[in-house]
């Protein structure tokens, strides 16, 4: 995925990409932690993977992934 | 707030919060209570979005443009993404208030005390000036400002 900003006369237009884009990353997040975990990741390797605490990708995750039916490793 | 109305405004929070959790979002913002006032069935917002031609369905249509065009602005494409999402996939529903949405609650409903109606709420939602709604409306051809218009005059009409 490349990512090339346009630049645009709008800042309203160059604003609007912003919150476009943060929407999009927790979404690519959630995608990426849960093929992670189902490839048997442990919390400790995604949270470094993603520059957070592995607390912040466990509290952020886990419920979700536990509904999702995916066998988590212990923290 | 009469009681009746702030059944309306819980009703409409609540399916907005359902709204949120389809997107995949943290909390709920005025475009989804937008889609939710689309969902309930109240005379007035009904007739007021119908009349401008806007449906539930229009209304998530226009925002996924709304969303696509401005990743477009950053140079990034949903179809060339090889990433699968599934928005809001086992999240829990949120319940919290954006920013957003509390504009939109303050500015509808906030300085009426008792007389507050649905389409209030509609109408401080159509008053942002800036944001995802009025960005979505535009790209929906949806004229915001004879829109809303139209809401006041309602609301007048009923006040007489």
């Amino acid at each position: 995925m490349s990512v090339e900003v346009q630049h645009s006369e709008d800042p309203g237009a160059a604003l609007a990409a912003v919150t476009a884009l943060r929407r999009l990353a927790d979404q690519l997040e959630d995608s990426a932690v849960e093929r992670a975990m189902r490839s048997g990741w442990s919390w400790p390797q995604v949270a470094e993977a993603l520059g957070v605490t592995r607390q912040a990708v466990h509290k952020k995750h886990a419920k979700r992934l536990v509904a999702a039916g995916v066998a988590l490793r212990r923290r | 707030m009469s009681t009746t109305i702030r059944r309306y405004v819980q009703a409409v929070v609540d399916q907005a919060g359902i709204e949120a959790q389809r997107e995949g979002a943290t909390t709920i913002e005025a475009q989804h209570l937008l889609l939710a006032i689309a969902t309930e069935p109240e005379a007035n917002t009904q007739q007021a979005l119908s009349a401008a031609g806007l449906d539930y369905e229009g209304i998530r249509t226009a925002l996924q443009r709304e969303f696509e065009q401005s990743l477009g602005v950053a140079g990034v494409s949903l179809a060339t993404s090889d990433m699968t999402t599934r928005p809001g996939a086992g999240h829990a529903r949120p319940t919290k208030l954006g920013a957003s949405a509390k504009l939109a609650l303050e500015r509808g409903l906030g300085k009426r005390r008792g007389e507050s109606r649905p389409l209030h709420l509609l109408l401080g939602i159509l008053q942002a000036e800036k944001g995802t709604v009025p960005r979505a409306l535009e790209t929906a051809g949806i004229n915001q400002s004879e829109l809303t218009m139209r809401v006041i005059e309602q609301l007048t009409v009923h006040d007489d």
